[in-house]
């Protein structure tokens, strides 16, 4: 038997907590309840190690298990798995990790996470790109005019010829990005951005920001689409925070 | 989940569903892209994993070129000269993939939450 980890939150309140967690049940059925150090609690639940099963349903049953919390507590999201073999054991973890708990706590409190996916076929954006600078004739592709006939030479023009256009791409990745982040940092969100991450995702980016704050955060996301009505964009929250919490456990 | 998650969703769809989805069933196989060895597909498992190395350097190597190239320091003899390296490297890769049975897709590896390898 061993005690499955949900989450870590302040017990400043523990009335309320422990009215919270009354009836919830864990992943396995059993009981939610709470191991505390000091101002610290994790919320847990009785498992067994064979019951630990990593599937999607499990993993969904988890989250949910966070989410609800996290709807009346800021909290610290474990991952799916994080399991010790004692009560003992995990007040142990609390107070080895407590000032990184508790200053993690306060960078997160009242904020939620939200998640921005932007997508757009890349291979067709850029055939819009090729055409454009075609009948422009943008001279940035002077290099190209250079080189003279060889099988060699056009296949190095053809490269180059690709290369431009992803860097056409990614620079226009990069003008959407400043858009709303410069919208973003008005609104005191923390971003997190990964760009061309695959053929089709251009922009995933995570951000974390007050909970009141969430209309503002649409519109942001909605002006951007209708500028760039080419994309796609994907918005979803709010999220425990669990690209923003930082703790290498000791 | 207690709520509706999408807050935002385009629905002008020049992407198809087909497209995002296959996004998500990406995320849901990620196992398919994994590398796996094992003692029966010893051979093919190490091929791909080679070959992912070499694809990967030969792209690195092919951008770099690209940088040289547009930086406008060489000489045309030398351009051409990187041409044909360039060509004889990428026909050499498409003769490997054919051999081992491999396709572009395979030998970009799925990094989860860092993207693709390539």
């Amino acid at each position: 038997m061993g005690k499955m980890i949900y989450a870590i939150l302040s017990n400043t309140n523990s009335d309320k907590l422990n009215a919270l967690l009354f009836g919830m049940k864990g992943i396995s059925g059993e009981n939610l309840i709470t191991v505390t150090f000091n101002e610290i609690s994790a919320v847990v639940s009785h498992i067994k190690r064979e019951e630990l099963i990593a599937d999607q349903a499990s993993a969904i049953a988890f989250a949910g298990i966070i989410e609800n919390i996290g709807q009346h507590f800021t909290l610290l999201p474990m991952r799916y798995g994080s399991m010790l073999e004692s009560a003992e054991l995990i007040q142990k973890m609390l107070e080895k990790n407590y000032s990184e708990f508790q200053q993690n706590l306060q960078k997160v409190e009242n904020q939620s996470e939200f998640g921005l996916k932007v997508f757009c076929d890349s291979e067709k954006l850029k055939d819009e790109m090729r055409l454009k600078s075609e009948t422009d004739d943008n001279p940035s592709v002077k290099s190209d005019e250079g080189i003279k006939k060889s099988v060699y030479l056009d296949y190095m023009n053809k490269k180059l010829k690709e290369h431009h256009l992803e860097e056409k791409l990614l620079n226009y990745i990069d003008v959407v990005i400043a858009e709303f982040t410069e919208k973003l940092t008005q609104l005191n969100a923390v971003s997190k951005i990964k760009k061309r991450c695959t053929a089709t995702i251009l922009i995933d980016a995570v951000f974390l920001l007050k909970k009141e704050k969430k209309d503002e955060l649409v519109q942001v996301v909605k002006d951007s689409q209708n500028k760039h009505p080419e994309l796609n964009y994907t918005l979803t929250g709010p999220w425990p925070p669990y690209n923003f919490v930082d703790i290498n456990l000791k | 989940m207690s709520e509706n998650k999408i807050l935002c969703n385009t629905d002008t769809v020049d992407l198809s569903i087909e497209d995002i989805s296959e996004e998500f069933d990406k995320l849901k196989n990620i196992e398919d892209s994994k590398l796996s060895l094992n003692p029966e597909n010893a051979d093919s498992g190490l091929a791909k994993l080679v070959l992912t190395l070499i694809e990967l350097i030969r792209k690195l190597v092919e951008k770099q070129a690209m940088r040289r190239v547009d930086g406008g320091l060489l000489t045309e003899e030398e351009i051409e000269r990187m041409g044909e390296t360039l060509m004889k490297l990428e026909d050499k890769m498409e003769e490997l993939k054919k051999y081992f049975n491999l396709t572009d897709r395979d030998l970009n590896i799925d990094l989860g939450p860092l993207g693709d390898l390539m």
